[in-house]
């Protein structure tokens, strides 16, 4: 056999072996499921740089459930990502994007391969004549100056890193839900109700469920803000404010929605033993008392005290002053 | 207080051994007179002094030191107990120092074979690095504190002075639950330290040979040797935590790119990247320059690398308590940097190297490819690894930069390297004849296409299984065919039988067929990450017992829970029976183990192995009713520590190979005349 000849079946067979390779490959099911892919580009907060996919923490489970629940209602992974980012602190993308400031992270071995390439080339295109160094046993002035200078800012760049880097840092504690620090309007309902579910011993959760009520308690869904505020009153931790709102809202629902105006007032009461001066607490118990029919007097005289307070806001004065001209004329509430 | 005593002063010893080392190493290097043995033997007497103290203090549960007090307990079993001398920073720090003063007296019995300025300078570096190690020792990073203050368990406040007023605990929390629930523990640190602190060597020549002013052949012949030796163990060194990562950590993988494994890895990558162009200076004179940035860049980012881990700046498995040691690394980092990068800027007049590359289609083509890709792959781990905490640092952004990076640069940059892995053993030096490399890769181009469709339609049409197949055996069969090429050429030329001759051909060239050797390790790693990466099965079950599952081929029979107390743990875990088919395969108990107080437990897989892969069975909870398991499989997983021996066998064997070293120094010889 010729060498021409071999050339030509080897060619052959590299090209058809080729095209097979390519098509077997290219038929091949996906094999990663969505959740796991999305998992696995998440940290897990309260672990040493395991994503939640691989961590068997009880907080990463929860929240690949929780990514499972979300891929199951149709959510798109971009959506899923940016609600669990937000609903955890401490969970960030392991993945960083190639955009803002992680984009040099992408792009600095990018300039280290062009780098290395054009020095390989230029070596190459030189002539051996021009090439060979022209001043051996003498040390390049220039050379030296230009080294100094790269030397002296790269340390003083790693001494200034290291040294903000050695000082202790305090961080915000790893996967608490911390309402704060995160951007909850990009969280849905659906995922609050997971961190919660799943958090739902943690001392900071009230925040959250708060939030989540108040969520559902605008849009008119009492029997789903309920609960949550039914839980913060009872949490026994909350803060002041806490269990007055979680206490007006639950007396407001008690009236509004079932009709309930002993359980309200009730409530409300509470809400006055933790602060006797609580506007809204007092307003709504006026309200209630009025508008059940219970004790117009009562709420005569709260609505009047409430206006004696100066920090009154005026929106408020406005409304108040509205109502006590209705009870003063003896109109019904409305 | 006795050992504390001898543990010190062997300290202090071997800090005089290495402050008089690199003293008189100068002096010697400078052409004066002066005895360079005697501080060698002091600096290791004292080493094997200060870890003799340590382990004796463990071993006989001495808890007047406050690290035994701290860190050992009287029910840790052997080897666990003496292997407690580098589970924590301090005890980790006199290893470091001990295989640093071992590594100083190889050096020292070469230089009493072969005295000359080099290696006199090489010893005084050597000596400089020492001081530093056992001054952390001293100071910052001290195991030989007694305990002044003891708790009921542990120790609450030392002293570093041993005369002070001892007040020993009864009893210690013992080590690290991680670190005591595997024997690969026992093994993996000392041999990382092997190739981390084996490092030091190829660093001194090369500062040694830049403060002399005396590039050339020796220096590179010296570094390239002990960077080989220093390889090996850091190529072994690494599989090894793997392997220990895979069969404690319980979550059936070996690498998670985590900082500490990069710290490892960085260090590997430049090692092996001087390994190729170190070759390239011997055998054309080229490179010199890049030769010394590379080798200070290696020993730079050992120091980067222990840093990083011991700072705790990076919290990982592998990180420990913060402590003064961070900034004192650091200082060293920087002046090891400043220091050689300045004398290099200064030099840079002796080591510009003349002649150029006459063909990229060569031996040394291929080596600046090999170059380029794996600093570039350097580039990425680094900048992967520290980016986070520079970020974190100047902005206050968390940011985590994880696998997903990493694979997405990592994987194509590792197939562009076996590309040229391919081409490279093939082509010889200087230049290819025309033909001559289609000629000899058209065979392996073509049986790794067709080894990559028999494993597309036969084992997994995945394309990262069949690019790793196909790109496996295209190198292995350049290898081979190479073999065959030279073998077959002497067989005609009048020696013997083919089979005889190949042997010939290997023992001529012992160094290159060692590389091959390790080139095949490393595609035999590739496989199996490949297998085990992409083709695994992953189930999660709970069973009550009696109950069984099917998964992967296997029947798995949860029989019944069990509890067993050992001297120092607590075992909990579940009795599994494995059947294929109706078949009885094994009996496998996943556990966990509780150490000491511990109540969370450190979770142990049970791990069945098999030539095709591995069956891996975790614990995520148990009760009396009922057992929920984690089941896994790791296709082929044996491939990556069988890779990584190799790859490590193949540095060594290339290193006991003294007769092909002769005939390069002949041959560099030859070409300075």
């Amino acid at each position: 056999m010729s060498e021409r000849t071999r050339t030509w079946l080897f060619l052959t067979a590299i090209a058809t072996l080729g095209v097979v390779l390519v098509l077997t490959v290219s038929v091949q099911p996906q094999t990663e499921s969505r959740v796991s892919h999305i998992g696995s580009r998440i940290k897990c907060p309260v672990c040493q740089g395991e994503s939640i996919a691989d961590s068997p923490s009880q907080m990463a489970q929860d929240m690949m459930s929780l990514i499972e629940e979300r891929v199951a209602q149709g959510a798109t992974d971009a959506e899923i990502e940016t609600e669990i980012l937000a609903a955890y602190s401490g969970a960030v993308l392991l993945d960083p994007p190639m955009s803002g400031r992680t984009l040099a992270l992408w792009l600095a071995p990018a300039a280290v391969a062009i780098l290395g390439l054009a020095v390989i080339v230029r070596w190459r295109r030189q002539t051996p004549e021009s090439g060979v160094t022209t001043d051996v046993g003498r040390p390049s002035s220039r050379r030296r100056l230009i080294g100094g200078v790269v030397l002296t800012v790269a340390m003083v760049t790693i001494v200034v890193i290291a040294a903000t880097a050695l000082q202790d840092r305090e961080g915000p504690a790893a996967g608490v839900a911390n309402p704060e620090a995160q951007d909850l309007e990009n969280v849905s309902n659906e995922t609050l109700e997971a961190v919660i579910a799943a958090n739902d011993d943690h001392p900071d959760i009230n925040g959250w469920r708060l939030a989540l009520a108040e969520r559902y308690y605008e849009a008119g869904d009492y029997r789903s803000a309920f609960p949550h505020y039914l839980a913060v009153a009872d949490s026994g931790v909350a803060s002041a404010a806490e269990a007055i709102t979680s206490l007006v809202r639950l007396g407001w629902m008690a009236y509004d929605g079932n009709e309930e105006s002993e359980t309200a007032l009730t409530l409300f009461d509470r809400a006055l033993e933790i602060d006797p001066s609580s506007q809204v607490a007092l307003y709504l118990k006026g309200t209630v008392l009025w508008c059940g029919d219970r004790d117009a007097d009562a709420a005569r005289d709260m609505f009047a005290d409430l206006l004696d307070d100066p920090e009154l806001p005026d929106e408020s004065r406005v409304q108040i002053e509205e109502d006590l001209a209705d009870l003063d004329a003896g109109e019904e509430c409305t | 207080m006795m050992l504390a005593l001898f543990g010190t002063a062997g300290v202090l010893a071997a800090l005089t051994g290495g402050g008089l080392l690199a003293v008189r190493g100068i002096r010697v290097a400078r052409g004066g007179k002066s005895d360079l043995i005697g501080p060698a033997r002091l600096l290791a007497a004292g080493a094997i002094a200060a870890m003799a103290a340590l382990e004796i203090a463990l071993t006989a549960d001495d808890f007047s030191l406050s690290y035994v007090a701290n860190q050992h307990s009287t029910a840790t079993p052997f080897p666990f107990d003496v292997a407690t001398a580098w589970a924590a920073l301090e005890g980790s720090i006199v290893l470091w120092g001990l295989v640093l003063a071992g590594f100083t007296w190889m050096a020292v019995r070469r230089y009493r074979k072969a005295p000359d300025s080099l290696a006199a300078g090489a010893l005084a570096v050597m000596g400089g690095v020492a001081v530093f190690f056992f001054g952390l020792i001293l100071t910052v990073s001290n195991p030989f504190e007694v305990c002044t203050s003891a708790l009921e368990v542990g120790c609450a406040q030392s002293s570093p002075f041993p005369w002070s007023t001892v007040a020993a605990p009864a009893q210690g929390p013992g080590p690290n639950p991680l670190l005591q629930n595997h024997y690969l523990m026992a093994v993996h640190p000392p041999v990382l330290y092997l190739g981390y602190v084996g490092m030091t060597v190829p660093f001194a020549y090369a500062i040694s040979a830049l403060a002399l002013g005396v590039p050339g052949p020796e220096w590179i012949r010296r570094s390239h040797r002990s960077t080989l030796v220093a390889w090996s163990f850091l190529t072994l060194g690494i599989v090894l935590g793997g392997w220990w990562a895979y069969e404690v950590l319980s979550w059936g993988g070996y690498w998670a790119w985590d900082p500490v494994e990069n710290a490892s890895f960085m260090p590997w990558l430049a090692a092996t990247a001087f390994i190729h162009s170190g070759l390239v200076q011997q055998r054309r004179q080229m490179l010199q320059a890049w030769n010394f940035v590379l080798v200070i860049a290696v020993f730079s980012l050992t120091i980067l690398g222990t840093f990083l881990t011991r700072s705790g700046t990076i919290n990982s498995v592998h990180s420990f308590t913060q402590s003064a040691i961070g900034p004192a690394l650091l200082g060293f980092l920087v002046l090891v940097l400043v220091g050689s990068f300045s004398l290099f800027a200064t030099r840079s007049n002796l080591v510009s190297t003349s002649p150029r590359v006459d063909s990229f289609v060569s031996r040394e083509g291929s080596f600046l490819a090999n170059n380029l890709l794996l600093t570039v792959y350097g580039f990425v781990v680094l900048v992967g690894t520290i980016y986070p905490l520079l970020l974190e640092a100047f902005t206050g952004d968390q940011t985590a930069v994880g696998e997903p990076f990493f694979n997405r640069l990592a994987v194509p940059l590792s197939f562009l390297l076996l590309l040229f892995m391919g081409l490279g053993p093939v082509l010889p030096w200087r230049g290819s004849p025309p033909g001559q490399l289609w000629a000899r890769v058209r065979a392996p181009i073509a049986l790794g296409l067709a080894a990559g469709v028999a494993t597309a339609l036969w084992v997994s049409p995945v394309g990262w299984v069949v690019l790793a197949v196909t790109f496996a055996t295209y190198v292995t069969s350049g290898i081979v065919g190479l073999l065959l090429e030279q073998s077959r050429a002497r067989s005609a030329k009048g020696g013997q039988s083919i089979w005889r001759e190949m042997r010939r051909v290997v023992v001529n060239d012992q160094t290159f067929w060692a590389g091959q050797m390790s080139h095949i390790g490393v595609v035999v790693v590739v496989v199996g990450i490949a297998f085990a990466a992409n083709l695994s099965h992953h189930d999660e079950v709970t069973l009550e017992p009696g109950d069984q599952t099917e998964f992967a081929g296997y029947s798995i029979v949860y029989e019944s829970p069990f509890q067993v107390r050992e001297p120092n743990r607590l075992v909990r875990g579940a009795r599994v029976t494995v059947l294929r088919g109706d078949d009885f395969v094994a009996s496998l108990e996943p556990r966990a183990n509780f150490y000491g107080s511990d109540t969370t437990g450190v979770v142990t897989p049970a791990v069945l192995s098999r030539p095709w892969g591995d069956l891996y069975l975790t614990l995520r909870d148990i009760d009396s009713e009922r057992v929920e398991l984690v089941l896994d499989t790791s296709p082929l997983i044996w491939m990556i520590w069988l890779g990584g021996i190799l790859t490590a066998g193949g540095g060594a064997w290339s290193v006991s190979s003294r007769r092909q070293e002769r005939a390069l120094v002949r041959q560099s010889l030859i070409a300075d005349v």
